[in-house]
Protein backbone atom coordinates (compact mmCIF):
# COMPACT_ATOMS: atom_id res chain seq x y z
CA UNK A 1 0.00 0.00 0.00
CA UNK A 2 1.23 3.56 0.63
CA UNK A 3 4.65 4.15 2.13
CA UNK A 4 4.78 5.20 5.78
CA UNK A 5 5.08 8.90 6.38
CA UNK A 6 8.69 10.02 6.52
CA UNK A 7 8.30 13.44 8.07
CA UNK A 8 7.04 13.25 11.64
CA UNK A 9 4.68 16.09 12.52
CA UNK A 10 6.30 18.83 14.59
CA UNK A 11 4.71 18.01 17.89
CA UNK A 12 6.15 20.59 20.22
CA UNK A 13 5.21 23.47 17.91
CA UNK A 14 1.50 22.74 18.26
CA UNK A 15 -0.28 25.21 20.51
CA UNK A 16 -1.94 23.75 23.57
CA UNK A 17 -5.69 23.71 23.43
CA UNK A 18 -8.16 24.01 26.24
CA UNK A 19 -10.01 20.72 26.83
CA UNK A 20 -13.29 21.93 25.32
CA UNK A 21 -11.98 23.76 22.27
CA UNK A 22 -10.96 20.81 20.04
CA UNK A 23 -14.30 19.09 20.42
CA UNK A 24 -16.16 22.04 18.96
CA UNK A 25 -13.63 22.66 16.23
CA UNK A 26 -13.35 19.03 15.19
CA UNK A 27 -16.37 18.82 12.89
CA UNK A 28 -15.28 21.76 10.80
CA UNK A 29 -11.60 20.96 10.52
CA UNK A 30 -12.20 17.37 9.45
CA UNK A 31 -13.80 18.62 6.25
CA UNK A 32 -10.20 18.95 5.03
CA UNK A 33 -10.21 15.19 4.51
CA UNK A 34 -12.88 15.58 1.83
CA UNK A 35 -10.72 17.91 -0.25
CA UNK A 36 -8.78 15.39 -2.42
CA UNK A 37 -11.97 13.55 -3.35
CA UNK A 38 -13.80 16.79 -4.06
CA UNK A 39 -11.05 18.05 -6.37
CA UNK A 40 -10.55 14.75 -8.17
CA UNK A 41 -14.22 13.90 -8.66
CA UNK A 42 -15.00 17.49 -9.59
CA UNK A 43 -12.52 17.25 -12.44
CA UNK A 44 -13.08 13.67 -13.60
CA UNK A 45 -16.73 13.00 -12.73
CA UNK A 46 -18.75 16.19 -12.31
CA UNK A 47 -17.14 18.14 -15.15
CA UNK A 48 -17.62 15.23 -17.61
CA UNK A 49 -21.28 15.02 -16.54
CA UNK A 50 -21.71 18.70 -17.35
CA UNK A 51 -20.08 18.03 -20.71
CA UNK A 52 -22.48 15.13 -21.25
CA UNK A 53 -25.45 17.43 -20.76
CA UNK A 54 -23.95 20.05 -23.08
CA UNK A 55 -23.31 17.41 -25.74
CA UNK A 56 -26.84 16.09 -25.32
CA UNK A 57 -28.18 19.52 -26.26
CA UNK A 58 -25.80 20.09 -29.18
CA UNK A 59 -24.92 18.66 -32.54
CA UNK A 60 -21.67 16.77 -31.96
CA UNK A 61 -20.13 14.48 -34.56
CA UNK A 62 -16.66 12.97 -34.92
CA UNK A 63 -15.62 16.00 -36.97
CA UNK A 64 -16.82 18.58 -34.45
CA UNK A 65 -15.90 16.70 -31.26
CA UNK A 66 -13.31 19.27 -30.22
CA UNK A 67 -14.73 22.25 -32.09
CA UNK A 68 -17.60 24.57 -31.19
CA UNK A 69 -20.90 22.72 -30.98
CA UNK A 70 -24.10 24.04 -32.50
CA UNK A 71 -26.74 24.29 -29.73
CA UNK A 72 -29.83 22.30 -30.71
CA UNK A 73 -31.71 22.11 -27.41
CA UNK A 74 -33.93 19.05 -27.18
CA UNK A 75 -33.49 18.08 -30.85
CA UNK A 76 -31.35 15.04 -30.03
CA UNK A 77 -33.85 13.69 -27.53
CA UNK A 78 -36.71 14.25 -30.00
CA UNK A 79 -34.74 12.60 -32.79
CA UNK A 80 -34.10 9.57 -30.58
CA UNK A 81 -37.81 9.10 -29.96
CA UNK A 82 -38.99 9.94 -33.49
CA UNK A 83 -36.62 7.50 -35.15
CA UNK A 84 -38.06 4.79 -32.92
CA UNK A 85 -34.82 4.10 -31.09
CA UNK A 86 -35.37 5.45 -27.59
CA UNK A 87 -38.89 4.19 -26.88
CA UNK A 88 -38.23 0.48 -27.54
CA UNK A 89 -34.88 0.78 -25.72
CA UNK A 90 -36.72 2.00 -22.62
CA UNK A 91 -39.10 -0.97 -22.63
CA UNK A 92 -36.24 -3.40 -23.28
CA UNK A 93 -34.39 -1.88 -20.33
CA UNK A 94 -37.44 -2.37 -18.12
CA UNK A 95 -37.81 -6.04 -19.12
CA UNK A 96 -34.09 -6.56 -18.59
CA UNK A 97 -34.08 -4.90 -15.16
CA UNK A 98 -37.15 -6.84 -14.01
CA UNK A 99 -35.66 -10.21 -15.03
CA UNK A 100 -32.30 -9.44 -13.40
CA UNK A 101 -33.89 -8.10 -10.22
CA UNK A 102 -36.50 -10.84 -9.72
CA UNK A 103 -34.00 -13.64 -10.38
CA UNK A 104 -31.24 -11.92 -8.44
CA UNK A 105 -33.36 -11.31 -5.34
CA UNK A 106 -35.32 -14.57 -5.21
CA UNK A 107 -32.48 -16.93 -6.08
CA UNK A 108 -30.12 -14.91 -3.90
CA UNK A 109 -32.43 -15.27 -0.90
CA UNK A 110 -33.10 -18.95 -1.59
CA UNK A 111 -29.40 -19.66 -1.95
CA UNK A 112 -28.72 -17.82 1.30
CA UNK A 113 -31.19 -20.06 3.11
CA UNK A 114 -29.62 -23.18 1.57
CA UNK A 115 -26.10 -21.99 2.38
CA UNK A 116 -26.95 -21.08 5.96
CA UNK A 117 -26.36 -24.71 6.79
CA UNK A 118 -23.04 -25.51 8.33
CA UNK A 119 -20.66 -27.94 6.71
CA UNK A 120 -17.87 -28.11 4.22
CA UNK A 121 -20.06 -28.22 1.12
CA UNK A 122 -21.86 -24.96 2.01
CA UNK A 123 -18.62 -23.18 2.81
CA UNK A 124 -17.00 -24.44 -0.36
CA UNK A 125 -19.98 -23.56 -2.55
CA UNK A 126 -20.17 -20.05 -1.13
CA UNK A 127 -16.49 -19.56 -1.89
CA UNK A 128 -17.01 -20.84 -5.45
CA UNK A 129 -19.91 -18.45 -6.00
CA UNK A 130 -18.03 -15.45 -4.66
CA UNK A 131 -15.07 -16.40 -6.85
CA UNK A 132 -17.30 -16.47 -9.95
CA UNK A 133 -18.70 -13.10 -8.87
CA UNK A 134 -15.15 -11.73 -8.58
CA UNK A 135 -14.21 -12.86 -12.09
CA UNK A 136 -14.13 -10.16 -14.77
CA UNK A 137 -17.51 -9.89 -16.57
CA UNK A 138 -15.71 -10.53 -19.86
CA UNK A 139 -14.70 -13.96 -18.59
CA UNK A 140 -18.19 -14.90 -17.39
CA UNK A 141 -19.72 -13.44 -20.55
CA UNK A 142 -17.34 -15.39 -22.78
CA UNK A 143 -18.05 -18.74 -21.18
CA UNK A 144 -21.81 -18.21 -21.25
CA UNK A 145 -21.66 -17.19 -24.89
CA UNK A 146 -19.93 -20.53 -25.40
CA UNK A 147 -22.40 -22.53 -23.29
CA UNK A 148 -25.42 -20.93 -25.04
CA UNK A 149 -24.01 -21.61 -28.50
CA UNK A 150 -26.00 -23.77 -30.96
CA UNK A 151 -23.69 -26.69 -30.28
CA UNK A 152 -22.92 -25.57 -26.74
CA UNK A 153 -23.60 -27.46 -23.53
CA UNK A 154 -27.11 -26.12 -22.83
CA UNK A 155 -28.38 -27.03 -26.29
CA UNK A 156 -26.61 -30.40 -26.22
CA UNK A 157 -28.43 -31.22 -22.98
CA UNK A 158 -31.78 -29.94 -24.31
CA UNK A 159 -31.45 -32.00 -27.50
CA UNK A 160 -30.16 -35.03 -25.61
CA UNK A 161 -33.13 -35.09 -23.23
CA UNK A 162 -35.51 -34.77 -26.16
CA UNK A 163 -37.09 -31.56 -24.83
CA UNK A 164 -36.26 -29.84 -28.12
CA UNK A 165 -35.78 -31.09 -31.65
CA UNK A 166 -33.67 -28.17 -32.79
CA UNK A 167 -31.20 -26.00 -30.85
CA UNK A 168 -32.56 -22.91 -29.11
CA UNK A 169 -31.09 -19.80 -30.78
CA UNK A 170 -30.42 -18.18 -27.39
CA UNK A 171 -28.22 -15.32 -28.54
CA UNK A 172 -29.40 -14.59 -32.06
CA UNK A 173 -33.16 -14.73 -31.78
CA UNK A 174 -35.14 -11.50 -31.34
CA UNK A 175 -37.01 -12.79 -28.31
CA UNK A 176 -34.51 -15.08 -26.64
CA UNK A 177 -31.46 -12.81 -26.68
CA UNK A 178 -32.66 -10.23 -24.16
CA UNK A 179 -33.71 -12.94 -21.69
CA UNK A 180 -30.51 -14.92 -22.19
CA UNK A 181 -28.31 -11.92 -21.43
CA UNK A 182 -30.51 -10.90 -18.49
CA UNK A 183 -30.19 -14.43 -17.11
CA UNK A 184 -26.39 -14.25 -17.26
CA UNK A 185 -26.52 -10.85 -15.56
CA UNK A 186 -28.59 -12.37 -12.78
CA UNK A 187 -26.11 -15.27 -12.59
CA UNK A 188 -23.36 -12.73 -12.00
CA UNK A 189 -25.18 -10.79 -9.25
CA UNK A 190 -26.68 -13.73 -7.32
CA UNK A 191 -23.46 -14.56 -5.37
CA UNK A 192 -23.27 -11.04 -3.96
CA UNK A 193 -26.94 -11.07 -2.96
CA UNK A 194 -26.51 -14.51 -1.41
CA UNK A 195 -23.56 -13.29 0.63
CA UNK A 196 -25.46 -10.28 1.96
CA UNK A 197 -28.69 -12.19 2.66
CA UNK A 198 -26.69 -14.94 4.38
CA UNK A 199 -24.96 -12.43 6.63
CA UNK A 200 -28.36 -11.00 7.56
CA UNK A 201 -29.76 -14.48 8.31
CA UNK A 202 -26.77 -15.27 10.51
CA UNK A 203 -27.70 -12.41 12.83
CA UNK A 204 -30.97 -14.10 13.80
CA UNK A 205 -30.77 -15.58 17.29
CA UNK A 206 -30.71 -19.43 16.98
CA UNK A 207 -33.08 -19.63 19.94
CA UNK A 208 -35.80 -18.14 17.78
CA UNK A 209 -35.60 -21.15 15.46
CA UNK A 210 -35.48 -23.55 18.40
CA UNK A 211 -38.60 -21.99 19.85
CA UNK A 212 -40.34 -22.16 16.47
CA UNK A 213 -39.43 -25.84 16.13
CA UNK A 214 -40.77 -26.60 19.59
CA UNK A 215 -44.00 -24.91 18.59
CA UNK A 216 -44.16 -27.18 15.56
CA UNK A 217 -43.51 -24.56 12.89
CA UNK A 218 -42.72 -26.04 9.48
CA UNK A 219 -39.62 -25.05 7.47
CA UNK A 220 -41.76 -22.92 5.22
CA UNK A 221 -43.35 -21.16 8.22
CA UNK A 222 -39.88 -20.45 9.58
CA UNK A 223 -38.89 -18.88 6.28
CA UNK A 224 -42.12 -16.92 6.01
CA UNK A 225 -42.42 -15.69 9.60
CA UNK A 226 -38.84 -15.51 10.87
CA UNK A 227 -36.39 -15.11 7.99
CA UNK A 228 -38.33 -12.84 5.64
CA UNK A 229 -39.23 -10.23 8.28
CA UNK A 230 -35.75 -10.19 9.79
CA UNK A 231 -33.98 -9.46 6.49
CA UNK A 232 -36.43 -6.74 5.45
CA UNK A 233 -34.07 -3.74 5.97
CA UNK A 234 -31.32 -5.58 4.10
CA UNK A 235 -33.74 -6.47 1.33
CA UNK A 236 -34.60 -2.85 0.67
CA UNK A 237 -30.98 -1.76 0.22
CA UNK A 238 -30.14 -4.86 -1.80
CA UNK A 239 -33.20 -4.39 -4.00
CA UNK A 240 -32.11 -0.94 -5.05
CA UNK A 241 -28.51 -2.08 -5.59
CA UNK A 242 -29.75 -4.91 -7.81
CA UNK A 243 -32.10 -2.60 -9.73
CA UNK A 244 -29.22 -0.22 -10.40
CA UNK A 245 -26.91 -3.10 -11.32
CA UNK A 246 -29.40 -4.35 -13.90
CA UNK A 247 -30.07 -0.86 -15.18
CA UNK A 248 -26.47 0.18 -15.79
CA UNK A 249 -25.29 -3.22 -17.00
CA UNK A 250 -23.58 -3.23 -20.37
CA UNK A 251 -20.61 -5.63 -20.11
CA UNK A 252 -22.56 -8.82 -20.76
CA UNK A 253 -24.46 -7.18 -23.61
CA UNK A 254 -21.17 -5.98 -25.09
CA UNK A 255 -19.56 -9.41 -24.86
CA UNK A 256 -22.49 -11.68 -25.68
CA UNK A 257 -24.61 -9.86 -28.28
CA UNK A 258 -23.18 -6.36 -28.82
CA UNK A 259 -26.73 -5.04 -28.81
CA UNK A 260 -27.97 -7.54 -31.41
CA UNK A 261 -29.49 -9.39 -33.08
CA UNK A 262 -30.68 -6.23 -34.83
CA UNK A 263 -31.61 -4.02 -31.91
CA UNK A 264 -32.92 -6.81 -29.65
CA UNK A 265 -30.53 -6.15 -26.75
CA UNK A 266 -30.17 -2.38 -27.16
CA UNK A 267 -30.98 -1.27 -23.63
CA UNK A 268 -30.93 2.45 -22.93
CA UNK A 269 -27.31 2.65 -21.67
CA UNK A 270 -26.02 0.42 -24.47
CA UNK A 271 -27.97 2.28 -27.17
CA UNK A 272 -26.27 5.51 -26.08
CA UNK A 273 -22.89 3.85 -26.35
CA UNK A 274 -23.59 2.49 -29.84
CA UNK A 275 -24.89 5.84 -31.08
CA UNK A 276 -21.74 7.60 -29.87
CA UNK A 277 -18.96 5.14 -30.59
CA UNK A 278 -20.27 3.08 -33.51
CA UNK A 279 -22.29 5.70 -35.38
CA UNK A 280 -20.16 8.63 -34.19
CA UNK A 281 -23.26 10.66 -33.40
CA UNK A 282 -21.96 11.88 -30.04
CA UNK A 283 -24.82 14.32 -29.55
CA UNK A 284 -27.50 11.64 -29.97
CA UNK A 285 -25.53 9.19 -27.82
CA UNK A 286 -25.14 11.81 -25.09
CA UNK A 287 -28.87 12.56 -25.19
CA UNK A 288 -29.76 8.87 -24.80
CA UNK A 289 -27.22 8.54 -21.98
CA UNK A 290 -28.61 11.64 -20.28
CA UNK A 291 -32.01 9.90 -20.18
CA UNK A 292 -30.31 6.91 -18.53
CA UNK A 293 -28.74 9.28 -16.01
CA UNK A 294 -32.19 10.62 -15.13
CA UNK A 295 -33.35 7.06 -14.48
CA UNK A 296 -30.39 6.53 -12.16
CA UNK A 297 -31.11 9.78 -10.31
CA UNK A 298 -34.59 8.56 -9.40
CA UNK A 299 -33.18 5.30 -8.01
CA UNK A 300 -30.41 7.18 -6.18
CA UNK A 301 -32.95 9.32 -4.32
CA UNK A 302 -34.85 6.22 -3.16
CA UNK A 303 -31.57 4.59 -2.13
CA UNK A 304 -30.30 7.59 -0.19
CA UNK A 305 -33.58 7.81 1.71
CA UNK A 306 -33.58 4.14 2.67
CA UNK A 307 -29.94 4.32 3.81
CA UNK A 308 -30.70 7.38 5.89
CA UNK A 309 -33.53 5.51 7.57
CA UNK A 310 -31.20 2.55 8.22
CA UNK A 311 -28.57 4.73 9.82
CA UNK A 312 -31.13 6.51 11.94
CA UNK A 313 -32.35 3.13 13.17
CA UNK A 314 -28.89 1.67 13.76
CA UNK B 1 -25.11 -22.35 14.88
CA UNK B 2 -25.51 -25.76 13.28
CA UNK B 3 -28.38 -26.12 10.87
CA UNK B 4 -29.03 -29.44 9.17
CA UNK B 5 -29.85 -29.25 5.49
CA UNK B 6 -33.25 -30.57 4.45
CA UNK B 7 -33.91 -32.24 1.10
CA UNK B 8 -34.90 -28.91 -0.49
CA UNK B 9 -31.69 -27.26 0.65
CA UNK B 10 -29.65 -30.19 -0.70
CA UNK B 11 -31.42 -29.89 -4.07
CA UNK B 12 -30.72 -26.16 -4.13
CA UNK B 13 -27.08 -26.76 -3.33
CA UNK B 14 -26.72 -29.35 -6.10
CA UNK B 15 -28.27 -26.93 -8.58
CA UNK B 16 -26.05 -24.04 -7.46
CA UNK B 17 -22.95 -26.22 -7.57
CA UNK B 18 -23.78 -27.13 -11.17
CA UNK B 19 -24.68 -23.59 -12.27
CA UNK B 20 -21.50 -22.08 -10.79
CA UNK B 21 -19.17 -25.04 -11.17
CA UNK B 22 -19.89 -26.00 -14.78
CA UNK B 23 -18.84 -22.67 -16.35
CA UNK B 24 -15.50 -22.80 -14.54
CA UNK B 25 -15.02 -26.45 -15.53
CA UNK B 26 -15.92 -25.65 -19.15
CA UNK B 27 -13.44 -22.77 -19.37
CA UNK B 28 -10.70 -25.11 -18.19
CA UNK B 29 -11.73 -28.06 -20.39
CA UNK B 30 -12.17 -25.99 -23.54
CA UNK B 31 -8.86 -24.24 -23.11
CA UNK B 32 -7.03 -27.57 -23.45
CA UNK B 33 -9.04 -28.89 -26.40
CA UNK B 34 -8.16 -28.79 -30.06
CA UNK B 35 -10.55 -26.78 -32.25
CA UNK B 36 -12.00 -29.97 -33.75
CA UNK B 37 -13.00 -31.36 -30.37
CA UNK B 38 -14.73 -28.23 -29.04
CA UNK B 39 -18.28 -28.94 -30.25
CA UNK B 40 -18.00 -32.72 -30.49
CA UNK B 41 -20.46 -34.13 -27.95
CA UNK B 42 -18.61 -37.45 -27.84
CA UNK B 43 -15.46 -35.70 -26.73
CA UNK B 44 -16.93 -33.60 -23.95
CA UNK B 45 -14.81 -35.20 -21.24
CA UNK B 46 -12.76 -37.78 -23.14
CA UNK B 47 -10.38 -35.99 -25.47
CA UNK B 48 -6.70 -35.60 -25.99
CA UNK B 49 -5.69 -32.52 -24.03
CA UNK B 50 -3.51 -30.18 -26.04
CA UNK B 51 -1.72 -27.03 -24.99
CA UNK B 52 -2.01 -25.49 -28.46
CA UNK B 53 -4.26 -22.66 -27.28
CA UNK B 54 -1.87 -21.66 -24.49
CA UNK B 55 1.21 -21.94 -26.69
CA UNK B 56 -0.47 -19.76 -29.32
CA UNK B 57 -1.77 -17.27 -26.75
CA UNK B 58 1.51 -16.87 -24.88
CA UNK B 59 3.44 -14.42 -26.98
CA UNK B 60 4.84 -10.94 -26.68
CA UNK B 61 1.40 -9.37 -27.17
CA UNK B 62 -0.03 -11.30 -24.22
CA UNK B 63 2.82 -10.34 -21.93
CA UNK B 64 2.39 -6.73 -22.95
CA UNK B 65 -1.34 -6.97 -22.18
CA UNK B 66 -0.59 -8.58 -18.83
CA UNK B 67 1.81 -5.78 -17.98
CA UNK B 68 -0.85 -3.24 -19.00
CA UNK B 69 -3.43 -4.94 -16.77
CA UNK B 70 -1.05 -4.92 -13.81
CA UNK B 71 -0.11 -1.28 -14.37
CA UNK B 72 -3.68 -0.08 -14.78
CA UNK B 73 -5.14 -2.06 -11.87
CA UNK B 74 -2.30 -1.17 -9.48
CA UNK B 75 -2.22 2.54 -10.32
CA UNK B 76 -6.01 2.83 -10.24
CA UNK B 77 -6.19 1.06 -6.86
CA UNK B 78 -3.47 3.27 -5.35
CA UNK B 79 -5.15 6.41 -6.66
CA UNK B 80 -8.58 5.32 -5.41
CA UNK B 81 -7.24 4.55 -1.93
CA UNK B 82 -5.44 7.89 -1.68
CA UNK B 83 -8.70 9.65 -2.48
CA UNK B 84 -11.23 7.39 -0.79
CA UNK B 85 -9.54 6.76 2.58
CA UNK B 86 -9.49 10.38 3.73
CA UNK B 87 -12.89 11.07 2.17
CA UNK B 88 -14.49 8.08 3.92
CA UNK B 89 -12.99 9.15 7.25
CA UNK B 90 -14.09 12.73 6.73
CA UNK B 91 -17.64 11.65 5.90
CA UNK B 92 -17.76 9.30 8.89
CA UNK B 93 -16.78 12.05 11.33
CA UNK B 94 -18.49 15.20 10.07
CA UNK B 95 -22.08 16.33 10.04
CA UNK B 96 -23.87 19.16 8.34
CA UNK B 97 -25.11 20.15 4.91
CA UNK B 98 -21.75 19.79 3.15
CA UNK B 99 -21.06 16.15 4.11
CA UNK B 100 -24.70 15.27 3.39
CA UNK B 101 -24.39 16.78 -0.07
CA UNK B 102 -21.12 14.90 -0.55
CA UNK B 103 -22.73 11.61 0.43
CA UNK B 104 -25.62 12.17 -1.95
CA UNK B 105 -23.26 13.00 -4.79
CA UNK B 106 -21.21 9.87 -4.15
CA UNK B 107 -24.34 7.71 -4.24
CA UNK B 108 -25.35 9.24 -7.56
CA UNK B 109 -21.85 8.90 -9.03
CA UNK B 110 -21.57 5.31 -7.86
CA UNK B 111 -24.72 4.50 -9.81
CA UNK B 112 -23.80 6.29 -13.05
CA UNK B 113 -23.92 3.99 -16.07
CA UNK B 114 -20.37 3.62 -17.35
CA UNK B 115 -21.65 3.95 -20.91
CA UNK B 116 -22.81 7.46 -19.98
CA UNK B 117 -19.44 8.56 -18.57
CA UNK B 118 -17.34 7.11 -21.38
CA UNK B 119 -18.84 9.56 -23.91
CA UNK B 120 -17.91 12.86 -22.21
CA UNK B 121 -14.62 11.44 -20.87
CA UNK B 122 -13.64 10.55 -24.43
CA UNK B 123 -14.30 14.15 -25.45
CA UNK B 124 -12.54 15.61 -22.39
CA UNK B 125 -9.45 13.38 -22.75
CA UNK B 126 -9.28 14.08 -26.45
CA UNK B 127 -9.26 17.81 -25.68
CA UNK B 128 -6.48 17.30 -23.12
CA UNK B 129 -4.51 15.12 -25.58
CA UNK B 130 -4.69 12.19 -23.12
CA UNK B 131 -6.27 9.71 -25.52
CA UNK B 132 -4.19 6.61 -26.24
CA UNK B 133 -2.37 6.95 -22.89
CA UNK B 134 -2.50 4.68 -19.87
CA UNK B 135 -3.05 7.77 -17.72
CA UNK B 136 -6.48 8.27 -19.31
CA UNK B 137 -7.60 4.74 -18.42
CA UNK B 138 -6.20 4.98 -14.88
CA UNK B 139 -7.85 8.35 -14.22
CA UNK B 140 -11.18 7.18 -15.63
CA UNK B 141 -11.05 3.93 -13.62
CA UNK B 142 -10.25 5.88 -10.45
CA UNK B 143 -13.16 8.26 -11.06
CA UNK B 144 -15.42 5.25 -11.65
CA UNK B 145 -14.38 3.37 -8.50
CA UNK B 146 -13.59 6.11 -5.96
CA UNK B 147 -17.26 6.83 -5.06
CA UNK B 148 -17.97 3.14 -4.49
CA UNK B 149 -14.77 2.72 -2.45
CA UNK B 150 -15.58 5.73 -0.27
CA UNK B 151 -19.10 4.56 0.47
CA UNK B 152 -17.91 1.05 1.31
CA UNK B 153 -15.14 2.36 3.59
CA UNK B 154 -17.25 4.82 5.55
CA UNK B 155 -18.91 2.24 7.87
CA UNK B 156 -15.46 0.89 8.80
CA UNK B 157 -14.42 4.34 10.00
CA UNK B 158 -17.72 4.86 11.77
CA UNK B 159 -17.01 1.67 13.70
CA UNK B 160 -13.78 3.16 15.12
CA UNK B 161 -14.66 4.38 18.65
CA UNK B 162 -14.37 8.18 18.84
CA UNK B 163 -12.97 7.80 22.37
CA UNK B 164 -9.61 6.58 21.13
CA UNK B 165 -9.37 9.66 18.93
CA UNK B 166 -10.15 11.89 21.89
CA UNK B 167 -7.49 10.10 23.92
CA UNK B 168 -5.04 10.66 21.10
CA UNK B 169 -5.84 14.36 20.80
CA UNK B 170 -5.54 14.84 24.56
CA UNK B 171 -2.06 13.36 24.21
CA UNK B 172 -1.37 16.22 21.84
CA UNK B 173 -1.67 14.61 18.42
CA UNK B 174 -3.20 16.71 15.64
CA UNK B 175 -6.03 15.47 13.43
CA UNK B 176 -3.71 14.19 10.70
CA UNK B 177 -1.46 12.34 13.10
CA UNK B 178 -4.46 10.90 14.95
CA UNK B 179 -5.92 9.76 11.67
CA UNK B 180 -2.67 8.22 10.42
CA UNK B 181 -1.42 6.47 13.53
CA UNK B 182 -4.60 5.77 15.50
CA UNK B 183 -7.65 5.55 13.23
CA UNK B 184 -6.13 4.02 10.09
CA UNK B 185 -4.59 0.99 11.84
CA UNK B 186 -7.92 0.20 13.49
CA UNK B 187 -9.72 0.36 10.14
CA UNK B 188 -7.09 -1.62 8.23
CA UNK B 189 -9.49 -4.50 7.48
CA UNK B 190 -11.78 -2.11 5.70
CA UNK B 191 -8.91 -0.63 3.73
CA UNK B 192 -7.77 -4.12 2.70
CA UNK B 193 -11.30 -5.13 1.67
CA UNK B 194 -11.86 -2.00 -0.38
CA UNK B 195 -8.38 -2.14 -1.90
CA UNK B 196 -8.91 -5.75 -2.99
CA UNK B 197 -12.31 -5.03 -4.50
CA UNK B 198 -11.02 -1.98 -6.33
CA UNK B 199 -8.18 -4.03 -7.76
CA UNK B 200 -10.57 -6.78 -8.93
CA UNK B 201 -12.92 -4.27 -10.55
CA UNK B 202 -10.11 -2.34 -12.24
CA UNK B 203 -8.66 -5.63 -13.52
CA UNK B 204 -11.96 -6.51 -15.21
CA UNK B 205 -12.78 -3.04 -16.56
CA UNK B 206 -12.65 -2.96 -20.37
CA UNK B 207 -14.96 -0.25 -21.74
CA UNK B 208 -12.59 2.64 -20.99
CA UNK B 209 -9.61 0.64 -22.24
CA UNK B 210 -11.32 -0.31 -25.51
CA UNK B 211 -12.30 3.29 -26.23
CA UNK B 212 -9.42 5.36 -24.87
CA UNK B 213 -6.64 3.27 -26.41
CA UNK B 214 -6.75 3.87 -30.13
CA UNK B 215 -4.86 0.69 -31.05
CA UNK B 216 -5.36 -2.85 -29.66
CA UNK B 217 -1.58 -3.09 -29.18
CA UNK B 218 -1.97 -1.30 -25.84
CA UNK B 219 -5.04 -3.18 -24.56
CA UNK B 220 -4.97 -4.82 -21.13
CA UNK B 221 -6.11 -8.46 -20.90
CA UNK B 222 -9.77 -7.66 -20.24
CA UNK B 223 -10.02 -5.46 -23.33
CA UNK B 224 -8.22 -8.04 -25.44
CA UNK B 225 -10.73 -10.64 -24.31
CA UNK B 226 -13.68 -8.33 -24.99
CA UNK B 227 -12.36 -7.63 -28.46
CA UNK B 228 -11.88 -11.29 -29.32
CA UNK B 229 -15.20 -12.52 -27.97
CA UNK B 230 -17.24 -10.01 -29.97
CA UNK B 231 -15.41 -10.90 -33.20
CA UNK B 232 -16.87 -13.25 -35.81
CA UNK B 233 -15.57 -16.79 -36.08
CA UNK B 234 -14.36 -17.12 -32.53
CA UNK B 235 -11.42 -19.41 -31.82
CA UNK B 236 -12.94 -20.94 -28.67
CA UNK B 237 -9.91 -22.77 -27.24
CA UNK B 238 -7.80 -19.64 -27.74
CA UNK B 239 -10.46 -17.47 -26.13
CA UNK B 240 -10.83 -19.79 -23.14
CA UNK B 241 -7.06 -19.97 -22.70
CA UNK B 242 -7.04 -16.16 -22.64
CA UNK B 243 -9.90 -16.24 -20.12
CA UNK B 244 -7.93 -18.60 -17.88
CA UNK B 245 -4.83 -16.43 -18.09
CA UNK B 246 -6.93 -13.34 -17.28
CA UNK B 247 -8.46 -15.11 -14.29
CA UNK B 248 -5.31 -16.53 -12.69
CA UNK B 249 -4.35 -13.24 -10.99
CA UNK B 250 -7.96 -12.98 -9.77
CA UNK B 251 -7.64 -16.46 -8.26
CA UNK B 252 -4.45 -15.42 -6.46
CA UNK B 253 -5.98 -12.23 -5.06
CA UNK B 254 -9.20 -14.06 -4.21
CA UNK B 255 -7.47 -16.91 -2.34
CA UNK B 256 -5.54 -14.41 -0.27
CA UNK B 257 -8.54 -12.27 0.61
CA UNK B 258 -11.66 -14.47 0.55
CA UNK B 259 -12.36 -14.26 4.28
CA UNK B 260 -11.87 -10.53 4.20
CA UNK B 261 -14.26 -10.14 1.25
CA UNK B 262 -16.86 -12.49 2.70
CA UNK B 263 -17.03 -10.56 5.97
CA UNK B 264 -16.14 -7.08 4.70
CA UNK B 265 -18.61 -6.88 1.81
CA UNK B 266 -21.59 -7.14 4.08
CA UNK B 267 -20.54 -4.46 6.58
CA UNK B 268 -22.35 -1.68 4.77
CA UNK B 269 -25.46 -3.63 3.90
CA UNK B 270 -26.29 -5.44 7.14
CA UNK B 271 -26.89 -3.88 10.49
Amino acid sequence: MTAPATAAPARQARPRRTPTAPRRRRGGSRLVFLLPAALFLGLFSIYPLVQLLRMAASEVTAATLNADWAWTGLDNVRRGFETGQTGPAVSRTLVFVVVVTVLGMLVGFGAAIALRTSGRWSAWLLALMVFVWALPPVVNGSVWKFLLNDAGLINTVLLGTGLRDDPVPFLYDQHWALFAVAFVNAFAVIPFNTLVFRAALMTIDPEVFEAAQLDGASKWQQVRHIMVPSVRPTTLVLLILTLVYGFRSFDFIYVMTYGGPGTATNTLPFLGYLQAFVRYDYGLGAATSALAVVGVLVLAVVYARSIKREEADG
Amino acid sequence: MTVKAGPLAVAAKILLTLVYGVPILWILLTSVKSSDDVFDADRTFLFRPVTTAYVEALDGDLLRALLQSVTIATCATALVLVIAIPAAYGLARTRGPLPTLGLGLLIVLQMMPQTATVIPLFQVFSGWRLLDTTAAVVLADAALLAPFATLLLRPFFRAVPPQIEEASSIDGAGIFRTFWSVVLPVARNGVATVGTLTFLLAWGEFLYAVNFYLTPGQYPLSALLAQQVSAFGINWPGLMALAVLTSIPILVVFSASYRLLRDGLTVGAVK
